[in-house]
């Protein structure tokens, strides 16, 4: 059995709308294996976001723990959260998210960059891992000169700069067309075969689906099937 | 970092936004540079017209300023002379206590080899003991007796071709005939205008005009510079119908006609500058607005606080450098322009031709004139400290004004700023 990547213990987040209390997730438990690729389902509303933002230190829970690589993320500061957010996890949002006014390769160095990387040592990188993707001959283009399922892939190369422990995505096809969804997934299969990468995917997407190892449903901020 | 990229790509993004917050920037620096640029100029100035003044603590002249107002050629043609003194008040004011030497001077408005210029006719000795006497850079000042000699501007050396040891033609009016004098001597004041005068002993002063006996000012040194405005006062109530003017008094005038201008300028400045900020700001928080999810983006790759400070920062801080670039060459060409308009507008007042402005002249005869006419005629000194001044205010407006803004988006919450359509 491989080792465990994440382990979320009794996990409850609870937003204060106005005066009324709206519970997010509710003694949640939640483990995942080095390696996995896990999916996370549910109708809108239900917390998914919510336990991929505590996992990735975004967002803090309201009671319980949750450990990553062995270290309790909810006893991080802010400081030390933006750390762990650097080095042990990688994100993909659905719209993209890529920095408008950077080319594709700018927009990988992003994480290298922060973590001091020299340029030239950031560009070689940032290089290979959008050949990793396919999109190295796409590397001098701005976001908007690409099609979604490209940026899509430089997301996925941006999540990757710094070898993260865990690549958190939040519905990373829900726009993208079937083909595009398909060549995503290719990739996540491929990086998880060949580097043992962990992957955390919210979805509603099928195709996504078929490609878990393990999925999870949360209805109502629990966790309902395993 | 990518801080800088970053930061230039994005105001190049928003073109006309940059150059309008920029331009608020502009004015003000370009206000504080003509500020310093003027200031600068005066104080070099003031430095010459202190050197000019030097000597003489007190001018004493008659209380009605001109023989024949708008005689002669009118108001810029042939200037009227100013109105005589009577010799023996000279003896009457060394009389006075506390009145170390005096130096009886006549001066008139004469022509130098065809040449409109003004001439003053004084005592060698009397005035080097009351006034330091000139600065001499070419040969020597007029000697006890020395009938028949002339010493001269070097701008007005230079204007009539002439070098040390020619004679000219002196006369009083427009005459072209008149007395020969030789050039002994070549004075600089540092100030072109006043170099367009010519001295000569007071005898041969008052034998051209044939006023024997009579003096236009009388140059009063003072025991102690502390007592210049009680023996000032005190000349005033023993001679009657006398005009009495301290320089140092005009030169206190002046600096604060000066510092008055320098304010003035400063708050404008300032104010402009303050305005100026507020569109950086206001600039900075739209951008940020803008671009809340890519901020939410970036922290949640691992930006720290200080990380998106920074980008911010360094945005306004190249706003703030474009502003003060661009506000010192403005200036800088203002700077060149404003002695232009003002030399324009002055003409009267600060004419190179040895005319003195009736003005100022009425005002304060004498060398008050002088001073009053050195302010009109300020250039503005464009120094390389003045540029690193303005460079770096425009800096530090942009980098304070950017603070605000740049601290707000560093605390900004991953999640919410993700959430922000």
């Amino acid at each position: 059995m491989s080792k465990l990547i994440v382990r979320a213990i009794d996990l409850s987040k609870v937003y204060r709308r106005g005066k009324v209390n709206v519970p997010a997730l509710n003694n949640v438990n939640l483990q995942v294996s080095s390696g996995e690729i896990v999916g996370i389902m549910g109708p809108s509303g239900s917390g998914k976001t919510t336990l991929l933002n505590i996992i990735g230190g975004l967002d803090k829970p309201t009671l319980g723990k949750i450990f990553v690589d062995g270290v309790d993320i909810t006893s991080l500061n802010e400081k030390d959260l933006a750390d762990y957010r650097l080095k042990k996890v990688g994100f993909v949002f659905q719209f993209y998210n890529l920095i408008p006014i950077l080319t594709a390769l700018e927009n990988v160095e992003i994480p290298l960059a922060l973590m001091g990387a020299p340029k030239d040592e950031r560009r070689e990188r940032a290089l290979n891992l959008l050949r990793m993707v396919g999109l190295e001959n796409r590397a001098d283009h701005k976001p908007d000169e690409l099609s979604g399922g490209e940026q899509q892939r430089v997301a996925i190369a941006r999540a990757l700069a710094n070898n993260p422990s865990i690549v958190l995505a939040d519905e990373p096809t829900g726009d993208l067309d079937s083909k595009s969804a398909m060549a995503f997934m290719k990739i996540v299969r491929d990086l998880n075969r060949r580097n043992d990468q962990t992957f955390i995917i919210v979805t509603h997407d099928p195709l996504v689906v078929e490609q878990c190892t393990k999925i999870y449903t949360i209805r109502d901020g629990r966790i309902e099937s395993a | 970092m990518f801080s800088w990229s970053l930061a230039v790509r994005n105001l190049k993004r928003r073109r006309l936004r940059t150059a309008l917050t920029a331009s608020g920037i502009v004015v003000g620096i370009s206000m504080m540079f003509i500020l310093l640029s003027l200031v600068s100029g005066m104080e070099t100035q003031a430095r010459s017209l202190a050197r000019a003044l030097g000597g003489a603590d007190i001018t004493v002249s008659n209380s009605t300023s001109f023989r024949d107002r708008m005689g002669g050629g009118g108001f810029f043609g042939a200037l009227p002379s100013p109105s005589t003194l009577d010799a023996s008040i000279a003896e009457t004011i060394s009389g006075i206590p506390g009145v170390y030497a005096v130096s009886p001077q006549f001066s008139l408005s004469g022509s130098i080899n065809g040449r409109r210029v003004t001439v003053y006719g004084v005592e060698p000795a009397s005035y080097e003991i009351v006034t330091g006497g000139l600065n001499i850079v070419e040969g020597r000042f007029l000697s006890e007796n020395g009938d028949g000699e002339i010493v001269m501007g070097k701008a007005l050396m230079d204007f009539l071709n002439l070098t040390l040891g020619q004679t000219v033609s002196l006369s009083a009016g427009q005459e072209e005939e008149g007395r020969i004098f030789t050039v002994v001597g070549v004075f600089e004041t540092g100030m072109i205008f006043q170099e367009y005068a010519g001295y000569v002993t007071l005898a041969d002063a008052q034998n051209i005009t044939g006023e024997h006996g009579l003096l236009t000012q009388i140059l009063v040194k003072c025991e102690d510079p502390s007592i210049v405005s009680d023996v000032a006062s005190l000349i005033s109530s023993t001679v009657p119908d006398v005009r009495v003017t301290t320089p140092t008094a005009t030169i206190q005038q002046a600096s604060q006609m000066l510092n008055t201008l320098t304010m003035f300028f400063a708050t404008i400045g300032l104010v402009a500058l303050f305005a100026g900020s507020f569109g950086v700001i206001n600039t900075m928080i739209m951008s940020i607005t803008e671009r809340t999810r890519e901020i939410g983006v970036l922290k949640a790759i691992g930006a720290k606080n200080h990380d998106i400070m920074k980008i911010f920062l360094v945005e306004s801080l190249l706003i703030g450098l474009i502003g003060g670039g661009v506000g010192v060459a403005v200036g800088s060409i203002l700077a060149y322009v404003f002695p232009m308009l003002t030399s324009g507008l002055f003409a009267a007042g600060a004419s190179p031709f040895g005319m003195r402005n009736p003005f100022s002249s009425a005002v304060n005869p004498g060398l008050g004139g002088r001073a009053a006419s050195t302010i009109m005629f300020a250039t503005p000194a464009i120094t390389p400290l003045n540029i690193a001044i303005c460079f770096s205010l425009g800096a530090l407006v942009g980098i304070l004004a950017g603070l605000y803004p740049a601290w707000r988006a560093s605390r900004m919450k991953p999640v919410e700023a993700l959430r922000h359509v």
